[in-house]
């Protein structure tokens, strides 16, 4: 088990590495130089160039990538926002405790929703409220975050004037956020759930346990769940993994200052350090929660501890 | 050869069979139908001339005879914006999901069937787009690209072949596996007669239900992407532009955000009621 | 018939599932019954019903799809059909137990096996046994069955087919029920564990004096194992008798004797395989007549369209009009 942890630690390295380089890549062809961006286009070209030569933006591409990483690695330096002028890191640790918490308060509502009704639904499938559920999930996995957000808006707080609409200073203030991306994401959790529960009792080892003698409960909660939970279980981690990164939407409704308006922002200005700084923060936060929802699935299933104890990676 | 053709004919009679008798994917088919016709005769239902014609008089005027789902606050008639939209939005909907199909069957299928190298060096490349969440990954090529239209399929394109490749690499694998392959292999068929014979065909069934479902998110997240000011650029109409433009007259005129999104909702959810419905089709075991 | 207590008795059991699109009559009007210890052999090929009417027993047909159309399962002289769902779960796994044909598939993969057998007893618990008491027991089955009582931990990916099936037996056996239903237990097994795990079953039933009704479509094992034969063809029992009325008796269903002309011999002079020709009537189109009537040899036009009436040779029964006729008179 640590040797399949350790080994997939080490194989982040490379993989971020590759993520730098291809954001890096990317920005890079994003059309601008700093010095224009800070200074405008009005401002005299020696102060431009100045600025770009302070910024190192007129090394070569190669070289300002691996300037990057060293001050990356041997310095945790992420480089100066063009746009702030002041350490990248500073901004980041600024806005990701409200992504953090949105995810957080998210990923709490839509797993208790999502996995309840989805087993529920499964137990009593074609039942009325399973045709209800399956009805509502379908038109709430149809709905665009945003648009539901706008309606929530328009009817909290416009309307009933019950809840706060923009901004991130207190807790009520992340209600609707939170039903905002939570309630379409359980939406594809209760549909997960579901067919995989459907799936589960269709086993052979569920007839074993019928035969038994095991009531429907035993049935349910002993021998479908575990086995039904493993790819619920890599949907809910992979969602909070790009939930921290992509709730770019709800904050942008709800003007909640978290990642995914820094990076928006620092994307309209062209603020590449701010981008890369942000990009490569979420990308090894992703890999930590990949890592840590396959060292879970090694407590669902025996199976594939054992693969992990040979040292093999889990592949999908 | 004549034979295995009028087989396969027949495994489509029947499996058109079961889907016309699941009433609901008839009706996402019936509701997929309507809306690609709007976007297909948009300019028999209400010509291009009314979602731009700026009418002074009528800014911000809800729905009415004259202007079904109101005016925006220049005067644009928004029913016609709606159903010229349409062609946008399904547009950069389905170009994605079939650009990210094709180019993720060939490296998907690529990394299955050749495998080792090949196999490693493509995954390895998977996973590093794997890491970055799709939305920042087409932020990020839009922001470099530029925001136009080619832009965003692009984007929206590079963000969804992660998950593609993966999808078909594991289907051809599983497929690949089976006794009949096998058995196929075990008298000398070629490789190609093998892929394009068995495992293409059997791994059909997935792939097309799971290219139905990415046409609906990808509607949404274009639509997303629009409403941040990355995707379509005004005056060209399109769904999301329309909630993004609406979001400023909450308080004034919400029939502005309802109209469109109910659109929205309508295509992504047909396209996913269609989906089920091939999936319970192709498997019918799972309907008992 | 026989006076000795009745421990089941299937009598008329119908069942039918129901889709949508079709009807498939799987079983159709079977009687048969089964002594305490004896053993009755479920001859047919695959999808003469012979599952499907172990699943109407223990009342695990599918909810949705199956139909009970007519009978009784009448076991102890209690009507299971009648059941509630409560007493079912009772008797399912302490008095009636399952062994099912695919051990690879018919044990949960996430809970070790020491676990899952300890469950069967722990569910029915009779005896209010602790739990070092339940481990005792569990440990004491596993050596029953042949399984070092250390590997009780492992999970089910460890063991082979053959210990899988050893698993599921202690399963079955671990509250001594009067009932085993073995379905094709040894189907999915290499031929020579095959012989293992049903000399245990043998030596098991005869320490215990269980039941069993032995489902299967190979003639060697009812030929080793059974008390009583039961033939089904197409959801039918055409010819139902001891053993000895099946092996060598002279009058048979013509169903019955071209399963033994499908199986290869040793002790006959080397003939060639007679396969039956033709196949099993469609389920959801059964004919008027005679089920067999299409694949007969001796098929006559009263055949095609009257069912014939059972034949009764001192419990040798016969469902033919003429393999049976020197009998006729004593139709039931």
């Amino acid at each position: 088990m640590t040797k399949f942890v350790v080994k997939r630690i080490l194989y982040m390295i490379p993989v971020l590495f590759g993520v730098a380089f291809l954001v890096f890549a990317i920005l890079s062809l994003t059309p601008g130089d700093p010095g224009t961006i800070i200074l405008g286009v009005t401002a005299k070209p020696e102060n431009i160039a100045a600025l770009n030569h302070e910024f190192g933006f007129d090394q070569p591409f190669l070289i300002r990538f691996f300037t990057y990483m060293k001050n990356l690695v041997l310095h945790q330096d992420m480089g100066i926002s063009y746009q702030y002028r002041r350490n990248v890191w500073t901004f980041i640790a600024e806005a990701f405790p409200y992504t953090l918490l949105l995810a957080v308060l998210s990923m709490i509502v839509q797993s208790i929703l999502g996995v309840s009704l989805g087993i529920f639904s499964a137990v009593r499938q074609y039942s009325t409220l399973d045709r209800i559920c399956v009805v509502v999930a379908l038109v709430f996995a149809s709905i665009p975050g945003f648009w539901l957000g706008l309606m929530l808006i328009m009817f909290f707080s416009i309307r009933l004037k019950l809840l706060p609409v923009f901004g991130a200073e207190s807790l009520a203030h992340f209600v609707l956020p939170t039903l905002t991306v939570s309630l379409t994401s359980a939406a594809g959790t209760l549909r997960l759930t579901r067919s995989a529960m459907l799936e589960t009792i269709r086993q052979e080892y569920i007839r074993t346990a019928q035969a038994k003698g095991a009531s429907e409960r035993v049935i349910i909660w002993k021998h479908a769940l575990r086995n039904a939970m493993i790819p619920v279980v890599t949907s809910l981690g992979t969602g909070f993994g790009a939930s921290l990164g992509g709730a770019i939407i709800a904050e942008t409704v709800f003007s909640i200052p978290g990642m995914g308006r820094l990076m928006v922002n620092a994307i309209n200005q062209k603020d590449i350090p701010m981008v890369m700084g942000a990009t490569l923060f979420l990308a090894f936060i992703f890999s930590m929660i990949v890592l840590l929802v396959d060292i879970l699935y090694a407590f669902i299933d025996p199976r594939i501890k054992e693969k992990y104890k040979n040292g093999g990676r889990h592949r999908e | 050869m004549n034979k295995s053709s009028s087989r396969r004919r027949a495994q489509i009679g029947e499996f058109w069979r079961r889907f016309r008798k699941n009433k609901v994917a008839m009706l996402g088919l019936v509701i997929l139908i309507v809306i690609v016709g709007m976007a297909v005769f948009a300019d028999l239902i209400v010509p291009y001339s009314k979602c731009v014609e700026q009418l002074g008089a009528d800014k911000l005027q809800g729905p009415s005879l004259r202007h079904w789902f109101g005016t925006d606050e220049l005067g644009r008639d928004l029913f016609a914006r709606i159903v010229h939209g349409s062609r946008n939005s399904l547009m950069v909907g389905v170009t994605t999901s079939l650009l990210a199909l094709l180019v993720g069957a060939t490296l998907g299928a690529s990394a299955a069937y050749f495998g080792g190298m090949v196999d490693n060096i493509i995954m390895r490349l998977i996973d590093i787009f794997t890491c970055i969440p799709p939305i920042l990954l087409s932020l990020a090529v839009v922001a470099a690209l530029g925001k136009t239209l080619r832009n965003l399929i692009i984007a929206m394109t590079i963000s969804c072949i992660p998950g593609t490749v993966r999808l078909i690499r594991s289907v051809v694998i599983t497929v690949a596996e089976q006794d009949y392959v096998e058995a196929a292999r075990s008298y000398g068929t070629s490789n190609a007669r093998i892929i394009f014979r068995y495992v293409l065909p059997n791994a059909m069934g997935p792939i097309i239900v799971n290219t139905t479902m990415m046409i609906s998110d990808m509607i949404l997240s274009a639509a997303g992407l629009s409403f941040i000011g990355m995707g379509i650029q005004p005056p060209r109409p399109e769904w999301g532009a329309l909630l993004s433009n609406a979001q400023s007259y909450l308080f004034t005129a919400p029939y502005m955000l309802f109209f469109p999104g109910i659109f929205i909702i309508l295509t992504s959810m047909a396209f996913n009621l269609v989906g089920d419905g091939l999936t319970d089709a192709l498997d019918p075991k799972l309907k008992d | 018939m026989s006076d000795e207590k009745k421990l089941l008795e299937v009598k008329d059991l119908s069942i039918a599932y129901q889709t949508d699109l079709e009807t498939v009559h799987a079983v159709n009007h079977v009687t048969f019954s089964l002594n305490q210890g004896e053993t009755l052999g479920l001859v047919g090929e695959t999808g003469a019903g012979k599952t499907t009417t172990a699943l109407g027993i223990m009342g695990l047909l599918p909810k949705r799809t199956a139909k009970i159309t007519s009978g009784n399962v009448y076991y102890e002289g209690k009507d299971l059909l009648q059941c509630g769902k409560k007493e079912m779960l009772g008797i399912r796994g302490s008095s009636i137990s399952m062994i099912f044909q695919d051990p690879m598939t018919a044990l949960n993969p996430v809970l070790c096996v020491g676990d899952q057998i300890a469950e069967t007893l722990q569910l029915h618990n009779a005896k209010h046994l602790t739990r070092e008491e339940i481990e005792a027991k569990v440990d004491e089955t596993l050596e029953l069955v042949g399984i070092p009582k250390e590997r009780k931990k492992e999970y089910p990916y460890q063991f082979s087919g053959g210990m899988r099936q050893r698993v599921v037996i202690a399963m079955a056996l671990i509250n001594d029920p009067s009932l085993l239903i073995a379905d094709e237990p040894t189907t999915a097994l290499d031929v020579t564990i095959q012989a293992q795990i049903l000399s245990m079953i043998c030596e098991l039933q005869r320490k215990y004096k269980t039941a069993v009704m032995m489902i299967t479509h190979d003639l060697g094992i009812v030929a080793e194992t059974c008390d009583k034969v039961a033939v089904m063809y197409a959801g039918e029992i055409v010819e139902y008798g001891t053993l000895e009325d099946i092996f060598t008796g002279d009058r048979h269903h013509p169903y019955t004797v071209g399963l033994f002309g499908s199986i290869p011999s040793l002790t006959r002079s080397a003939r060639r395989l007679q396969p039956i020709e033709g196949l099993m009537p469609d389920p959801t189109q059964l004919p008027e007549g005679c089920a067999f009537a299409e694949r007969c040899r001796y098929c006559q036009e009263i055949c095609r369209t009257t069912k014939a009436p059972v034949q009764n040779d001192h419990g040798h029964l016969v469902r033919c009009y003429f393999e049976g006729q020197p009998f006729a008179g004593e139709e039931d």
